[in-house]
């Protein structure tokens, strides 16, 4: 469980894994802060934020894309994150057409440290899907590129 | 025929240094890759092949869909493609523009010699890296609010010349005199905008770079003396594009694409080639913000240009005019751009959204979209290498209208990746041998950055030059090479 970063010619990959959506979330979302930052100091303030999107997909991609955005407003590199809930389209979450995601991050000041850009995610080659065979838990994987 | 296999690709060759993918399956029309062999042995080494096929899936393609000699792997598109799709039936793609709209590079000459400058490098370096803001969160020139970066998105580098960051000169050696029309500020987001505001002037990281350059070759003398070009003189040039805020407009309109667009986008191989139709309300808002984003890159070509002229007039203690410190030119290599062209065998004329990812706009002698001052010699092309290698200046070559759509290639072309680049090089060990062995100074925030653009892991920049030239379709004029180099 967790994440990898892969070789791609121009840009960088990250591969993850988690037991549930939200930590496979999460697990890219770290990703996205190694590939931006070789080493992460212990400051900075945590913070939350919250996304919606159509599908799962669509859903992982606002998330990363709100990240790269908070990062530049508020000037700080978002790491140690944490997905606290996805909510599906439901009867149960108050009859929503969209799927939901909280989640929180600790901002560490780009002041004190030597991160470089990244520059968006990317829809290309995205995967976001259940490891394992039908009816095995094996969690979930995904894989996103991200233009550097 | 000769063919060329690739992995399950084949490619027919044309004639020399022209190969194609013919057209099977979805693909509404060939494939074309301009490459000697030399370099399509490295080009067919990752997914560039394939995504130039992909491309040909694009609906109002037109002729084929074409990699430069520099190509490599993108999103979607791979980065050294152009695609020209029709205006009125085709489409538009802000993935085939890429994230970085307007990247783009611009040089400036100097009446410096390398003598001059030689002894200076140092105090050179240092000076222009604590000057010129570069890598994440190292702010911008100009800390704007938002009604100012709306004024930039409107107005582009006429409101640098209004606020004293410009002179009227520079406007007439940009494209489009640095203001592109049709740019509707309101089609960006408030999102981009809010990224925007506080990057106004500043280089960026990954591999964007200020490098100041000695000539050392000049191939034509009289194109060379029409771009006041010689040999050993001092330029300078600036390679970064629109920021957070383009980055930022480019997501926007795929995922607007994606809620929009859902049954142009299932006819594509990859969703990352994302397309709105031409017409529809869509295509003409990414139209209008694209335009925007091009007028901020501008924008911020320029703050950092004339930036640069300060610290020189420091440094060297004369004034810039005195220096004659002028923008040669300036060249967007990530864009979409309405143009006219002749097309089919009866010479129809046709508009056309013409895309370059990672591809320069070549213009020969004689178009009447190349400024004045260039018209009869061709629109300058400015090549950047890696950081130990030269980077060329060239001139729209009079076979880039029926080869290329007027296009050329935009670089040395990557070829190794960034993480196996940090594996074998070693940010220090680079800047030291640079300094040692090639007499070039280089600053940057980050040792990583510096290994990952270290010179191995680019393509030979000489050899994709050559092949634009024999191709005719951006025709070697000078050589320069790197004397001082900052980046993020």
């Amino acid at each position: 469980m967790g994440y990898e970063l892969r070789d791609h010619t121009a840009d960088v990959a990250v591969a993850a894994t988690g037991d549930s959506l939200e930590a496979v979330f999460a697990a890219v979302a770290n990703g996205l802060a190694a590939a931006s930052c070789d080493e992460i100091d212990d400051a900075g303030d945590r913070f939350s934020l919250a996304v919606t999107a159509e599908n799962s997909e669509a859903l992982l991609f606002d998330y990363l894309d709100e990240l790269i955005y908070l990062r530049d407003v508020r000037v700080v590199l978002p790491v140690d994150h944490r997905v606290d809930s996805i909510e599906t389209p439901s009867a149960a979450n108050g009859g929503a057409d969209e799927w939901q995601l909280e989640a929180s991050a600790r901002g560490v000041p780009l002041s004190e440290i030597d991160a470089r850009e990244i520059k968006a995610v990317t829809y290309s080659e995205m995967r976001l899907e259940r490891a394992g065979t039908d009816g095995d838990d094996g969690g979930w994987e995904a894989y996103v590129v991200f233009d550097v | 025929m000769t063919t060329f296999d690739a992995d399950g690709i084949t490619l027919e060759r044309v004639r020399e240094y022209v190969w194609e993918i013919p057209q099977e399956g979805d693909m509404r029309v060939p494939a074309r890759v301009l490459a000697s062999e030399a370099l399509l042995e490295e080009i067919e080494e990752d997914k560039t092949l394939e995504q130039i096929k992909n491309t040909t899936h694009l609906p109002g393609i037109t002729n084929y869909a074409i990699c430069m000699p520099d190509g490599h792997q993108g999103y979607g598109f791979p980065v050294g493609g152009v695609g020209a799709l029709d205006a009125e039936n085709g489409c538009i793609s802000p993935g085939a523009v890429g994230y970085d709209i307007n990247c783009g590079v611009r040089m400036m000459r100097t009446n410096l010699t390398y003598d001059e400058v030689r002894g200076h490098e140092e105090e050179l370096v240092d000076s222009l890296f604590a000057n010129v803001p570069s890598g994440l969160g190292g702010g911008g020139i100009v800390e704007a609010g938002v009604d100012t970066v709306d004024e930039i998105l409107a107005r582009g580098v006429d409101w640098a010349l209004e606020n004293g960051h410009a002179v009227e000169d520079d406007l007439l050696h940009c494209e489009d005199e640095g203001m592109r029309e049709g740019a509707d500020p309101d089609k960006v987001s408030q999102k981009a905008k809010d990224r925007g505001k506080n990057q106004i002037g500043s280089l960026g990281s990954g591999n964007h770079f200020l490098e100041v350059q000695r000539v050392t070759d000049v191939f034509d003398s009289d194109v060379g003396e029409a771009f006041g070009l010689e040999e050993d003189q001092i330029v300078v040039l600036i390679h970064c594009g629109s920021r957070g805020l383009g980055h930022q407009t480019c997501n926007d309109y795929l995922r607007k694409i994606e809620q929009q667009h859902q049954g142009l986008l299932d006819q594509l191989p990859d969703k990352e080639l994302a397309a709105a139709p031409a017409g529809s309300q869509l295509a003409e808002d990414y139209y209008g913000a694209m335009n925007a984003a091009i007028n901020f890159a501008w924008v911020n070509r320029q703050l950092i240009m004339h930036r640069t002229r300060q610290v020189f007039e420091r440094v060297f203690d004369r004034s810039w005019e005195e220096m004659e410190m002028e923008l040669l030119y300036d060249v967007a290599h990530n864009i979409a751009k309405k143009e006219t062209h002749t097309v089919g065998a009866d010479g129809e004329e046709r508009e056309l959204y013409v895309h370059r990812k990672g591809a320069t706009r070549a213009f020969p002698a004689g178009h009447p979209e190349v400024p004045s001052a260039y018209r009869d010699v061709g629109q300058p092309v400015i090549i950047p290498g890696s950081m130990g290698a030269g980077s060329y200046v060239l001139r729209g070559g009079e076979n880039s209208m029926d080869l290329t759509f007027g296009s050329t290639a935009h670089g040395a072309g990557r070829l190794m990746s960034r993480t196996q680049a940090k594996d074998e090089f070693w940010g220090g060990d680079v800047q030291q041998d640079l300094a040692d062995q090639q007499e070039i100074h280089v600053k940057a925030q980050s040792g990583a950055t510096i290994a990952e653009e270290a010179p191995g892991v680019y393509k030979d920049v000489d050899e994709v030059v050559r092949v634009s030239d024999e191709l005719g379709i951006g025709d070697k004029v000078a050589r320069t090479f790197p004397v001082c180099n900052i980046k993020g």
